[in-house]
């Protein structure tokens, strides 16, 4: 037997994961738990007022006290949870998916295309994104449908540019070269190489924009253009809360921690992805 | 004369731009009025006009004519700077603005000081002593503010601060009989120039709790990139080349690797300014302050959808004009981002 005159690399040893992003991990799971099964146990009570029980704070009976209509602020959370957070995946899949249309459309096409949208792309990012959307909500009629539109409408433009950016990379490696020369048409060449090639970046982006959007989906509500009363979503919470914090603090306590904790929470996320992805990054 | 046609050429194109996305708000609010549901005129009119009056302003936006017509008439009566009247006040929602922007400005400009007054010297320090005991808090402290809702935080302080210890006012711009006359509209402006000190010094402590929690929403991301830009300069090798030659820590810090630095801080504390005046919509209500925010917020709340349209054009279009107005002060101060403009698209 005689010893490799090479010696061979020892296998690359498989990352484990810290016991902080475990906890982060942990925390999106039940976060999404909360969201999907949670409303199932939720009281038939949480949209009827019981006056007589108004502004209670915590016990036993309600863990979060109760509101000015004496609803249990516990289960309007968990309830709003859903409400929230299938509202922030709709908005980013669907900004999600008009970036990816763009970015494609400019990526593929002619010059004078490409130059058009990313314009109108810059035009996008040079705007502040909440104001009008605001406007936009607000011109719909106020309503959690009318924020989840203005929202996806205008959310788009970061992605598609970073998506072109990233999809016009793609185009010049050799494997594309390759799909070229063997025939393959335009539109096949982007959508089936070119852009599932590309899609890295909106993986990475996802989590943390999930965190952004319950942040700006919840002040659209607060401002009064997103989810009305009695909805339990939670800056609609806060917003009829608002005049009772001096009376009864955990009303509004209680909904702005939960939107604090899920953003900070898919913002963690995001950024424990973009380090994985992207060691470099690691300290800072 | 190469530098004059530089800079010319630089301004031309930063113009366009600016140019450009005006434009490109004019038509998003005029596709935001095309979206209403219900009869525009009727709208414009308020609820309570009669059909004769209903007749009149559908006469007067020309609302009878076909759609293209009508964008371009609304391109001019912008242009006019007509952004259409209040249903509440009834007066032309850029009359409303101006006497409430001054007081906007203020806030902003306040909370940007703050804004670099704590994050500047929390990013250094982190980042000189990174992975100690103020880089691990610090750190912590940013990811949390920067998930946390800004009314949320404006409620809940504004109840600790002002009911609970009474260290700083609950709401308003100024205690009563404090007021000064009105030159500017911006509270602590007014004062100085009465010359009244006890009038500024309560306008400030009125201002400092709003303009804190303006201030706390963009200081984590001046804080992060700061500190990450320093790290990157503090691993370089002409830091241990100035610490070779014996400078001491204050020294390299301060001449070295801070002016290498904060680049990418002023880049982005540029584009914070104009972020800034939008999110005064989610403070200024909550504090009673008066403001473009507040104006917006009430005209949501009371349903007058053109005051509320109008506010957004004219946010967006303050918005614009102070990213202009940052990005040729940036041109001006930075010899970088100077050549990295003027170079390559100048000759």
């Amino acid at each position: 037997m005689t010893a490799p005159a090479i010696a061979q690399p020892a296998a690359r040893r498989k990352e484990g994961f810290s016991a902080f992003e475990m906890f982060v991990f942990a925390l999106v799971v039940a976060l999404l738990a909360i969201a999907v099964f949670g409303p199932f146990f939720a009281p038939d009570s949480i949209y009827s007022s019981d006056i007589a029980n108004s502004l209670m704070p915590p016990s036993a009976a309600n863990w979060f006290g109760t509101d000015d209509q004496g609803r249990d602020v516990f289960w309007r959370l968990i309830v709003g949870a859903q409400t929230t957070l299938l509202s922030a995946f709709l908005v980013v899949t669907l900004y999600s998916l008009i970036g990816v249309t763009i970015a494609t459309v400019a990526a593929a096409g002619p010059r004078w295309l490409d130059e058009g949208l990313m314009r109108i792309t810059d035009i996008g990012l040079a705007l502040p994104g909440m104001i009008v959307a605001l406007g936009f909500a607000a011109a719909m009629g106020a309503s959690l449908r009318s924020a989840v539109i203005a929202m996806a409408i205008t959310g788009w433009p970061i992605t598609a540019r970073m998506l072109r950016g990233i999809m016009r990379q793609t185009m010049e490696q050799p494997f594309v070269a390759g799909a070229q020369v063997l025939g393959v048409s335009k539109w096949r060449l982007m959508t089936k190489h070119v852009l599932p090639n590309s899609l890295d970046v909106l993986i990475v982006k996802w989590a943390g924009d999930i965190g952004t959007t319950v942040l700006v989906l919840a002040s659209l509500s607060f401002i009064g253009v997103g989810a009305q009363p009695p909805s339990a979503e939670w800056g609609a919470t806060i917003a009829s809360a608002r005049g009772y914090v001096s009376t009864a603090w955990w009303t509004v306590v209680a909904p702005g921690a939960a939107v604090a904790i899920t953003s900070i929470a898919f913002g963690l996320l995001g950024d424990i992805i973009q380090v994985r992805r992207d060691p470099s990054l690691r300290g800072n | 004369m190469l530098a004059f046609r530089a800079y010319s050429w630089f301004l031309s194109r930063r113009l366009g731009l600016a140019l450009l996305t005006l434009w490109g708000l004019a038509s998003l609010v005029f596709l935001m009025i095309k979206l209403m549901p219900g009869d525009e005129a009727q709208m414009a009119a308020g609820a309570d006009a009669s059909a004769a009056q209903i007749e009149a302003v559908r006469e007067r936006l020309g609302l009878d004519a076909p759609v293209i017509m009508q964008y371009f008439s609304f391109l001019g009566r912008l242009l006019r700077g007509d952004l259409g009247t209040s249903i509440v006040t009834l007066q032309p929602v850029l009359a409303d603005l101006e006497k409430v922007l001054p007081s906007t400005l203020e806030l902003v400009f306040i909370a940007m000081l703050l804004n670099l007054a704590v994050a500047i010297p929390a990013g250094i320090v982190a980042a000189y002593r990174q992975g100690g005991v103020f880089d691990a808090t610090s750190r912590v402290t940013a990811v949390m503010l920067g998930g946390m809702p800004a009314f949320w935080l404006a409620l809940v302080l504004q109840y600790v601060l002002g009911s609970v210890w009474r260290v700083v006012p609950i709401s308003g711009q100024q205690s009563y009989g404090m007021a000064s006359p009105i030159v500017t509209g911006a509270p602590t402006l007014d004062a100085l120039m009465a010359l009244n000190v006890g009038a500024f010094f309560d306008a400030l402590h009125h201002i400092i709790l709003p303009a804190a929690v303006l201030a706390a929403l963009f200081a984590t991301q001046i804080f992060r990139t700061l500190r990450a830009s320093l790290l990157g300069v503090l691993r370089s090798d002409f830091i241990m080349a100035v610490r070779a030659k014996g400078a001491t820590a204050r020294h390299m810090l301060v001449r070295h690797a801070l002016p290498n630095s904060l680049n990418p801080v002023l880049t982005l504390s540029g584009t914070q300014a104009g972020a800034m005046i939008g999110s005064a919509v989610l403070v200024e209500t909550v504090f009673a302050r008066q403001g473009i925010g507040a104006y917006m917020f009430n005209a949501v709340a009371q349903k007058d959808a053109f005051a509320v349209l109008g506010s957004v054009m004219f946010i967006g279009t303050v918005v614009c004009l102070v990213n202009l107005i940052v990005d040729i002060l940036q041109l001006l101060v930075d010899p970088r981002i100077r050549a990295a403009q003027l170079g390559s698209q100048g000759q």
